[in-house]
C-alpha cells in the first residue's frame, strides 16, 4: 500500500515539476515581452497623450466645432463599442475583466450594439453570444502599426457620419503599473466639452484654413485614430503584465504544492521503512 | 536676433522635433506659409510638401528641411505640427523613394482606367510624396538664395 502511494506521489511530483517549468518559462518570456512592450508603450503613450491632449485642447477652446461631433446635439440610439482584448489566453483576468465591463455596458443599452473587436478573445466571446461583429483586428496587438489602426477607424468614422452609429465607446485595459491594470471605458464620439475652469476659452480669434469644417473633419478622425492606437498599445502592455502575474502565481502555487508533495513522499517512504523494520524485527523475534 | 518660438513636431510614434525656431515654412492646403514669433492664432491643415525650419540663432539662409506627408499645424503661443510621417532631408533613403515612385507610376499606367478610384488617388498620393521627398533630399524646391 505504502509503496503504491509512494509511486503515486512520485508521479504527481513529476507532473507538477513539469508544470512549474512551463509556467516559470512563460513567466520569463512574458517578463521579457513586458519590458519590450513597456518601452514602446511609454514612448507612444507620452506622445499620443500629448497629441490627443492637443486636439482636445483645440476642441475645448474653440466655439466653432461642427455640432454633429458635440454631445447633446443628437439623440444617442446605436452605440458602437470598440473592445480591445488579447489573442491569447493564460493571462489571468485580463480578457474577462474587459469582457465583463463590455457586457455590462451592452446590457445597459437596449439598442442593438455595433461591435468592433480588436483581439480574437473579444470576438469569440461576442460571436458565441449571437452579437454581430462589424469589424475586427485579429493579429497580435503588440505589432499593430498606426496605419492598421487607421484602417480600422475609417469605417467607424464613416458610419458615424452616415448616422448609423451615434456614439463610439472604447473599452480597453489601462496600464497603471506592472502589478495593477484597470479596465477603462472612454467615449470617443460625440465629443464632450469639458467645462474645465483651467482651460481658458481663447479670446483671440483663430484662423482656420481652408475652413473650420475642413479642419475639424480632419482633426476628429485623427483624434479617434490616435485614441484607438494608444489604447491598443496600452492594452498589449497590460496583457504581458497580466500574464506575467498569472504565471508568477502559477509558479508559486506549483512550488508550494511540490513542497507539500515531497513532505508527503518522505513521510510515506519513512513509514514504509518503519513497516519493513517492524516486520523484520517481528520475524526474528518469532524465530527465537 | 529675432524672437524665437517653440516648435514641436509630432508623429504617432515619436516626438520628431522640439526646439526653438525663428521661422517655420510649411505647405498648407492654400500654399506655402511662414510662421514666426507672434503669429496670430491659427489651426491649418498641411498638404504633402516641404517643411523649412530656421532654428533660433541660425544664419539667415540656414534652413533645415523635412518632407511632411500632410497633417495640421496649431499655432498658439507655441507652434505644434502634427503629421503622420516626416523625414529630415538627410535621412531620406533615395533608393527606396525612387523604387516606390516607379512602382506607383507603373501601377498607375496599367490600371488608371479600370481601377477603383480610391486606389488611383492613393497611387497619386504616393507619387506626390515620392516627388516631395526627392525634392527635399535635393535641398528643397525653393532654392536657397
Amino acid at each position: 500500500m505504502a509503496a503504491e502511494s509512494m509511486q503515486d506521489i512520485k508521479r504527481r511530483i513529476r507532473s507538477v515539476t513539469s508544470t512549474e517549468h512551463i509556467t516559470n518559462a512563460m513567466k520569463l518570456v512574458s517578463a521579457g515581452k513586458l519590458r519590450k512592450a513597456k518601452a514602446i508603450f511609454e514612448k507612444t503613450n507620452e506622445n499620443s497623450h500629448y497629441i490627443t491632449h492637443t486636439i482636445a485642447e483645440i476642441f475645448n477652446s474653440s466655439q466653432d466645432i461642427p455640432p454633429e461631433y458635440l454631445a447633446g446635439n443628437r439623440e444617442i440610439k446605436t452605440t458602437c463599442y470598440i473592445i480591445v482584448t488579447s489573442c491569447r489566453g493564460l493571462c489571468g483576468g485580463f480578457n474577462s475583466n474587459v469582457l465583463k465591463e463590455a457586457q455590462r455596458e451592452i446590457d445597459a443599452d437596449w439598442e442593438k450594439p455595433v461591435i468592433f473587436a480588436i483581439g480574437s478573445k473579444g470576438k469569440e466571446y461576442f460571436e458565441k453570444r449571437g452579437y454581430e461583429i462589424y469589424g475586427d483586428y485579429l493579429a497580435p496587438p503588440e505589432n499593430i502599426s498606426f496605419l492598421e489602426t487607421r484602417e480600422m477607424s475609417v469605417p467607424i468614422i464613416e458610419m458615424y457620419n452616415r448616422g448609423e452609429i451615434d456614439e463610439v465607446v472604447l473599452i480597453y485595459t489601462s496600464f497603471i503599473s506592472s502589478m495593477e491594470q484597470e479596465v477603462k471605458n472612454v467615449t470617443l464620439l460625440p465629443f464632450e466639452i469639458e467645462k474645465d475652469p483651467d482651460i481658458i476659452r481663447n479670446s483671440k480669434p483663430v484662423e482656420y484654413e481652408p475652413s473650420v469644417e475642413a479642419v475639424f473633419n480632419y482633426l476628429v478622425p485623427k483624434y479617434v485614430e490616435m485614441m484607438i492606437y494608444g489604447a491598443v498599445v496600452e492594452s498589449a502592455t497590460c496583457e504581458h503584465a497580466a500574464r506575467r502575474m498569472a504565471m508568477e502565481n502559477a509558479t508559486d502555487n506549483a512550488r508550494e504544492m511540490l513542497d507539500k508533495l515531497s513532505l508527503n513522499y518522505n513521510r510515506a517512504r519513512q513509514s514504509a521503512i518503519t513497516d519493513e523494520i517492524i516486520e523484520i524485527v517481528a520475524g526474528s523475534e518469532a524465530q527465537k | 536676433m529675432a524672437n524665437s518660438v517653440k516648435l514641436e513636431i509630432m508623429t504617432p510614434s515619436k516626438m520628431f522635433y522640439r526646439g526653438y525656431v525663428e521661422l517655420v515654412i510649411a505647405r498648407t492646403l492654400e500654399g506655402d506659409e511662414g510662421f514666426m514669433y507672434g503669429h496670430s492664432w491659427a489651426c491649418k491643415l498641411l498638404d504633402i510638401g516641404e517643411l523649412w525650419i530656421q532654428e533660433a540663432g541660425a544664419a539667415p539662409d540656414d534652413f533645415r528641411i523635412a518632407a511632411v506627408s500632410g497633417g495640421f499645424i496649431d499655432v498658439k503661443d507655441s507652434i505644434i505640427i502634427y503629421t503622420d510621417a516626416v523625414e529630415w532631408s538627410e535621412d531620406i533613403d533615395m533608393e527606396r523613394v525612387l523604387s516606390e515612385k516607379a512602382k506607383a507610376e507603373d501601377w498607375l499606367v496599367q490600371h488608371e482606367k479600370d481601377a477603383d478610384p480610391n486606389d488611383v488617388i492613393r497611387a497619386k498620393i504616393a507619387i506626390t510624396k515620392a516627388i516631395t521627398r526627392q525634392n527635399v533630399a535635393g535641398g528643397g524646391i525653393r532654392r536657397k538664395r
